[in-house]
């Protein structure tokens, strides 16, 4: 049967593809369109490279996971993954720091260098926006705590030896 | 004989990796402290002509400072914490030989470098100010967002050094935390010091 290390590593690592694949989905189909006294805007995820980059960063990063969940156990690239899944950690903070600043600003504006807020306007979008930051938090903080948790169980018998 | 002539060479191997280790960190410390301070201290003020009324123009004081940015302000306190974990390590290295607690300091100076210093601190500060310089170097046309570094070119001048300081400093971290995670990986199979 499986060993519940190997169930919690696996529901984990299940957690984490999903919500990268719902911050992914949620970034690139948040589309809006609308008139503003008579000039037309178009809201899209293309409009900021920030939005871009996170874009493209959660889908190297699903695919890696997806890649992940058919590992077998006991195999000798887990320590590979390890490692990977550093690179990747550090990728994720990257894109979803960039998304945020743009983000902040799209909502509250920057009044010194006149740059108005855009939220009022695509309220859809920026809901949107907001959702796969949201996933995409919780994506990071998961592939963290699967970090932690591989970290823990690669020195466990450094520890038990001292 | 031999075995004694061996395990000199081992030691000293292991006494110039650790001063090498060591320079590595100093400059990395430089690197963040560097652009810690290039960027606190970015400020610009400019007096720009708005109107005229008959003859005499209006004139308009803009300043231009970090403060006004929070992506900026999060990527002065995340460089200025990663230069304070630079320090701490650097003096636990050169005083701190006494100090161990079941043989867990090298784990803790590996996973620190690792979670703090590298991965979240530095790469996410560096990542949303070089977005940000983005937007006020080209401006967004769809949000009607215009570029800023045409009118404040000594700002956008230094908020570049600043930032590419930081992406130094990053790349050395990650050389530094590569160098621990070995240091503790061949930890167990090397003779004591």
């Amino acid at each position: 049967m499986i060993k519940p290390k190997r169930l919690l590593s696996l529901l984990l690592r299940f957690i984490a593809f999903g919500t990268t694949l719902a911050a992914v989905i949620l970034m690139a189909t948040s589309h809006e369109k609308g008139t503003f006294f008579a000039v037309s805007y178009e809201a899209k995820y293309t409009d900021t490279p920030a939005f871009k980059y996170f874009v493209i960063a959660y889908a190297i990063v699903t695919v890696y996971g997806f890649l992940v969940l058919f590992l077998p156990p006991g195999s000798p690239i887990w320590r590979l993954v390890l490692a990977l899944d550093l690179v990747f950690i550090m990728l994720l903070i990257s894109s979803i720091s960039a998304a945020m600043a743009i983000a902040q600003v799209g909502k509250n504006g920057n009044p010194r260098a006149a740059w108005l807020p855009v939220c009022g306007q695509v309220a859809k979008f920026c809901n949107q926006v907001t959702g796969a930051l949201v996933a995409g938090f919780i994506a990071l903080i998961t592939y963290i705590i699967l970090l932690l948790y591989s970290i823990y169980n690669l020195l466990n018998p450094l520890f038990e030896k001292a | 004989m031999k075995k004694s002539s061996s395990l000199d060479a081992l030691a000293r191997s292991r006494r110039s990796k650790k001063w090498v280790l060591l320079t590595v960190r100093v400059i990395a410390f430089l690197a963040t402290a560097t652009a810690t301070l290039v960027m606190a201290l970015n400020k610009e003020t400019k007096t720009l002509v708005v109107a005229m009324v008959g003859s005499t123009p209006i004139k308009v004081t803009l300043t231009a400072k970090f403060q006004h940015t929070p992506a900026f302000v999060f990527f002065v306190i995340a460089n200025g914490m990663a230069s304070f974990h630079n320090l701490m390590m650097i003096m636990v290295e050169l005083f701190g030989q006494k100090l161990d607690y079941k043989g867990l300091r090298l784990a803790m100076i590996a996973i620190l470098d690792m979670v703090t210093s590298t991965v979240a601190l530095i790469s996410g500060g560096a990542s949303a100010a070089t977005f940000m310089a983005e937007v006020g170097k080209n401006g967004n046309s769809h949000a009607r967002w215009n570029k800023i570094c045409d009118k404040f070119e000594t700002y956008c001048d230094r908020g570049g050094v600043a930032i590419i300081a930081s992406s130094a400093g990053l790349i050395l971290m990650l050389i530094i935390t590569a160098m621990s995670i070995f240091k503790l990986l061949n930890k167990p199979n090397s003779v004591s010091s």
